[in-house]
């Protein structure tokens, strides 16, 4: 039946990537490398409340103490632990890279595909506004929208998010455009299959390999413009502790503390290292060309 | 030692008989002569000190002024201005910073000028006479002096300023100048001021250059070939050096002004002046030769030590002439009082009133001492500083209502309907980037003895300013510098319309700003028209003191004035004013 | 540029919190704040004050800052550009500096320990926050070694050295991850390149591998490099903003940081305008450009 044979077809493509991906992680030491830490983060910002040894806002006179026993990695201007400060922060950073990306990959890739299943007007209207939102760099436009918004953690969420929208809506149509014209779309759409229906089970499945890709791109800028952000005082708040504040608040007493200045932006580079690694791999085990 | 003996016999000589003034007269028991005149004797100096409250014996001690070293004239100095984007403003009447007027300070004259030991001197004034009832001060100008642009200076400038500052659209400083009922031009270089009342701090106050501001010599042709907007960032004055360059952002340039009428000043042919927020950069900039002076807002605390280790760098500490407060706004409703004139056993029973005093009592100043100026302060409970002397109140941290007592203030959260802190809602605590930490260690204290959440906002100055003078803000950590004379610190915060005290507020839904109290308004009115130094003294802490029991601002610190410079610089004694950086003395070391 | 222009304008007025009384903080009571409202035509309808501000930008005029001296936006952004611009240049030539010759290198000797390291120092530029590069910069070059300025900038006409001095640690700050792109594209376009049919065909005919890759490999390699300019200029701007709050370097970013602290909303309006202005302008830039150097282009 050649119904079935063409249906089949996404699906098996589904298995062989699944086994490519294995393969070549055995391969890449890179993504090993980054799997394992970016999991040791995850596991200590899930585990934070266990493994701090202490409240991460909690003031001592113990002020800028050195690397000890008590303080794995020192204390900070107000004598907080900066080891608890840390991984409390790795909580805001990973939430903030991965709610933002999620979020601006839903609404991102829902434009994109619409725009280039549809075309016409609507695909008009939508890649206008792309254009334009392209127009701005991303950070721009996350500083521009905490200005209009404010601060604070939903509205940073929200600024990032819509700041990578874009992104997502080329990447889906361009892909869209491409896939609307394979044979086995014209085939669903004669066999009368619904838009809902070729947009969501046919279409989506195989956009999906460059849009890992490029959310794996977008968390680790997520990440270091949530740092900035904080960083320049547009953060969450002035004392929840995120990385880029930490960096922000250890800046005016590097030179006596330098554990200060050297661990949070050690955790930044880290982990955005590793997710870098990680998309690494997946560009090349999902064989996808991106475009920059 | 006998010749330390000696020393020691004279400086106490000395002491008791500058404190020896006949308290019947009103003009400091000095006669007319030793107060007039073209520059004070030593012994009229040293009454005056001690008068002012200000005599320490440091000033007694000869020979502390340094030896001039190899140092030569000429060549430029880089001086970093702490804890600033920008000098916004180096117009006298629109400066309302200190940082401002630090720089303000070298480009302009006044009338007078107090100098290093908080003494005024005649600056564009070469003589003056103050009549027996201290009603009239004539002055004889200094002649010859030009303006930067080539204008002469003459009697008419002293008139034009004084019509400028009094005019409230022109100037933010027409109160300091208040109680001049008249000023007559007699001659080209004779001016007579005829005030209302006598005024003790009309010398080194309302005529001082730097922090008076309301008779700082303004140039008549500059302001109108260039516009106020102009005038406020090249302005035109006076004073030893002349702007030459400045934009925002990235700082002023003054050159020596050749003409200044000292030809023996000033000695650099060039000062640069940067702004340069943020601790890191500025102590790198000063260690790596950039800066050789550190000017602008105190010093960040935690680089005293860094500084002191530096064998290159000088670092001199004398108390400042500040207090840094938390303002608690009286009409957000937790912790409101709609009238400061119950006596306090009453505005006890009050709620709001319960929550201010338990804010106040709360503080634990002596931690926040340590931990957020690493030491660097002096606990306050009033707006009198130390740098005041004589009129400081050494027992003020005992008799306050202010003083630090957990369980005073926790008991009378709870007084208030807050047990333990439970139902309080959560305040914003309104402070500077730069003090944002001073902002967290706040509400932490609040959160340990309380047991209330404080969210610490941080808004620049320029906005934060504009806020409390529209009393919109729940509580604002901020305070006053540049305060010499007790009127600096009531006259401009505590009396009712003073010039702080939300002036911009709507006035129809607030009847007064932060603070206003009948008994305070009177104390503080009369001190200021008071000559009789101990009379005045009596007055001054009275007024404090009610300002300070009856919560008008819960009081934290008064800053300690901490100067740093490379060891190229050779900054004479003599130009060593709290709060003040005048280059016109400074010189390089070849 | 129209629509961005009409869009930041709308945007800054759906501030919650009323943008307006926000810049009338100064003045006095409620007449006060309607006089002033009406001599500032904010008492006006939103598109008649719309088509006011377009019609001044069209001039030139972007008003006045609301805060301190109140000085006009253009003066301002004038003295703000040239910063940027020295900036972003040299950040740019840093990038080329650093990024160029070391894509050629990994791509020459592929798979070696050089290439290897190359392509983890493009990973740790990319991974790295600028800001904290820079705050690196300053503790090792200025506060401990003490061979380049801090902080602040310096224009042009003071010296060029003393411009250059203060230049050199903001734009490595800014340059870096350009940089570690600008590798990464060089070496797998040259690798791509030399595996090309016409390639082999120059190699067969005796060419040495140096000519090979001069003459022939790399102007093709830069093609893709070319596009990316495009997104240098978005790095690098962005790069400044942040940049330049850690060197007080008072550029476009700076001001853009500060009017929005501030609340400044003449000078948001006007910062954005300009740097959008220059994205586009750059973005059209490349595409003369990639026209210009691969004529297939403009033939499609």
């Amino acid at each position: 039946m050649e119904q079935s044979t063409t249906l089949e077809k996404p699906v098996s493509a589904h298995r062989r990537r699944e086994n490519r991906l294995l393969a070549t992680l055995a391969k890449d030491k890179k993504a090993q490398f980054g799997l394992i830490v970016l999991g040791l983060f995850i596991f200590g910002a899930i585990f934070a409340p266990w493994l701090a040894p202490n409240d991460p806002n909690e003031m001592t006179l113990d002020m800028m103490v050195n690397i000890s026993g008590t303080h794995p990695l020192g204390t900070d201007d107000l004598g907080r632990d900066l080891l608890s400060r840390i991984l409390y922060g790795t909580r805001i950073s990973l939430l903030i890279g991965f709610s933002t990306v999620i979020i601006a990959l839903v609404v991102g890739v829902s434009l994109g595909i619409t725009a280039g299943y549809f075309g016409g007007r609507l695909d008009f209207i939508i890649m206008r506004y792309i254009d334009l939102q392209w127009a701005f760099p991303n950070f721009i436009i996350a500083v521009y929208l905490v200005a209009v918004f404010g601060t604070g953690l939903f509205n940073i969420i929200a600024a990032i998010s819509l700041a990578f929208i874009d992104d997502f809506a080329r990447v889906a149509r361009s892909m869209t455009l491409s896939i609307r014209e394979e044979q086995y779309i014209d085939a669903a759409r004669t066999l009368g299959f619904s838009d809902f229906r070729i947009l969501f089970g046919h279409i989506l499945p195989n956009t999906m390999p460059p849009i890992i890709v490029q959310a794996t791109v977008s968390v680790s800028y997520a990440i270091l413009g949530e740092a900035s952000l904080s960083f320049l005082g547009l953060g969450v708040s002035a004392d929840t502790p995120t990385w880029g504040l930490i960096l922000a608040d250890g800046r005016g007493f590097i030179s006596q503390a330098w554990w200060l200045g050297v661990f949070p932006g050690l955790a930044i580079m880290l982990v955005v290292l590793s997710i870098n690694f990680i998309g690494d791999w997946l560009r090349d085990a999902l064989d996808v060309r991106q475009a920059m | 030692m006998s010749k330390e003996d000696d020393k020691k016999k004279l400086i106490e000589i000395e002491w008791k008989d500058a404190h020896d003034f006949d308290k019947r007269d009103p003009l400091f028991g000095l006669s007319r002569d030793a107060l007039s005149g073209a520059s004070l004797s030593r012994r009229a100096t040293l009454r005056l000190l001690a008068a002012g409250g200000v005599l320490t014996i440091a000033n007694l001690v000869p020979g502390s002024s340094k030896l001039a070293s190899a140092q030569s004239s000429g060549g430029t100095l880089t001086a970093g201005w702490s804890g600033v984007g920008e000098i916004v403003t180096l117009d006298p009447a629109q400066i309302n910073q200190v940082l401002q007027f630090q720089v303000a300070s070298n480009i302009f004259s006044g009338l007078m000028h107090i100098d290093y030991n908080l003494v005024a001197q005649g600056d564009l004034a070469e003589s003056w006479e103050v009549s027996a009832d201290g009603l009239i001060y004539t002055f004889k100008l200094r002649e010859g002096v030009t303006f930067h642009n080539g204008d002469t200076f003459n009697a008419d400038d002293v008139v034009f300023t004084f019509e400028r500052s009094s005019d409230s659209a022109q100037s933010i400083h027409s109160k300091a100048i208040a109680n001049v009922a008249s000023l007559e031009k007699l001659n080209d270089l004779e001016v007579r001021f005829t005030l209302n009342k006598p005024q003790a701090s009309f010398l080194p106050k309302a005529l001082e250059r730097a922090s008076g501001r309301a008779m700082t010599i303004v140039s008549r042709g500059a302001l109108e070939s260039m516009g106020p907007a102009q005038y406020g960032l090249t302005p035109v004055g006076t004073g030893a050096f002349k702007v030459t360059e400045h934009q925002l952002g990235q700082g002023v340039v003054l050159e020596r002004f050749e003409d200044y009428y000292d030809s023996e000043r000033p000695k650099l042919d060039k000062v640069v002046i940067k702004p340069i927020d943020g601790p890191e950069p500025l102590a790198a900039a000063l260690q790596a030769g950039d800066i050789q002076y550190i000017g602008g807002n105190p010093l960040p605390a935690q680089l005293v030590d860094r500084f002191v280790k530096d064998p290159e760098i000088t670092v001199d500490i004398k108390p400042a002439p500040g207090f840094q407060s938390v303002w608690l706004n009286p009409w957000r409703e937790v912790m409101s009082v709609s009238d400061f004139n119950k006596p306090l056993e009453e505005l006890k029973k009050e709620k709001g009133f319960m929550v201010r005093l338990a804010l106040a009592k709360a503080l634990d100043r002596e931690l926040f001492i340590k931990q957020a100026l690493f030491g660097n302060g002096v606990a306050a409970y009033g707006t009198i500083n130390p740098a005041m002397g004589f009129f400081y109140d050494e027992n003020i941290g005992n008799e306050s209502e202010q003083a630090f007592d957990p369980e005073g203030a926790k008991a009378l959260m709870e007084a208030a309907g807050y047990p333990g802190g439970s139902g309080f809602p959560t305040l914003d605590l309104i402070t500077t980037p730069s003090q944002k930490r001073y902002g967290l260690v706040i509400a932490n204290i609040y959160k340990q003895v309380l047991g209330i959440s404080v969210n610490v906002v941080t808004k620049e100055f320029t906005v934060q300013i504009e806020e409390f003078n529209k009393m919109d803000f729940d509580m604002r950590l901020g305070g006053s510098g540049g305060d010499y004379d007790p009127d600096d610190g009531l006259m401009d915060w505590m009396i009712t319309d003073s010039k702080f005290n939300g002036p911009t507020r709507d006035k129809a839904d607030k009847p007064f700003g932060f603070f206003s109290e009948v008994e305070a308004d009177v104390a503080i009115s009369e001190q200021s028209v008071t000559a009789d130094p101990d009379e005045r003294k009596a007055m001054v802490q009275k007024a404090n003191l009610i300002t300070s029991n009856k919560v008008a601002c819960a009081f934290l610190y008064h800053p300690v004035d901490i100067q740093v410079y490379d060891k190229s610089v050779n900054y004479p004694d003599e130009s060593r004013i709290p709060g003040l950086h005048d280059f016109d003395r400074v010189t390089l070391n070849s | 540029m129209f629509v961005v222009a009409t869009l930041v304008f709308f945007m800054l007025r759906i501030v919650p919190g009323d943008p307006i009384a926000a810049m009338l903080a100064d003045a006095g009571g409620q007449e006060e704040v309607a006089a002033l409202r009406a001599k500032l035509g904010l008492d006006q309808p939103l598109v008649v004050q719309y088509f006011k501000w377009l019609g001044n930008v069209l001039q030139g005029d972007f008003g006045n800052s609301i805060y301190g001296s109140r000085q006009p936006v253009s003066t301002i952004l004038l003295e703000a550009l040239p910063r940027t611009m020295s900036l972003a240049f040299m950040g740019f030539v840093i990038a080329l500096v650093i990024g160029i010759p070391a894509g050629i290198i990994s791509a020459m000797r592929r798979n070696t320990p050089t290439d290897t390291a190359v392509s983890l120092f493009a990973f740790l530029g990319l991974s790295m926050p600028d800001f904290w590069l820079a705050i690196l910069l300053i503790i090792v070059f200025a506060a401990n070694l003490q061979w380049l300025p801090a902080i602040g900038y310096v224009p042009m006409s003071d010296g060029l050295w003393l411009w250059f001095k203060h230049l050199i640690l903001p734009s490595i700050a800014v340059g870096t991850a350009f940089s570690a792109i600008i590798a990464r594209m060089i070496r797998s376009s040259l690798l791509e390149t030399l595996r090309a049919d016409y390639m082999r065909t120059a190699a067969s005919k005796g060419l040495s591998p140096r000519a090979l890759m001069m003459d022939h490999a790399l102007p093709n390699a830069m093609i893709p490099v070319i596009t990316v300019i495009g997104i240098a200029f978005a790095l690098l701007i962005s790069g400044a903003v942040v940049v330049e709050n850690v060197f007080a370097i008072k550029g476009l970013g700076r001001v853009l940081i500060e009017g929005i602290l501030n609340r400044d909303y003449p000078v948001v309006q006007g910062a954005v305008l300009v740097v959008s202005a220059f994205f586009v302008f750059s973005n059209m830039l490349v595409d003369l450009l990639y026209g210009m150097i691969d004529p297939r282009i403009r033939l499609s």
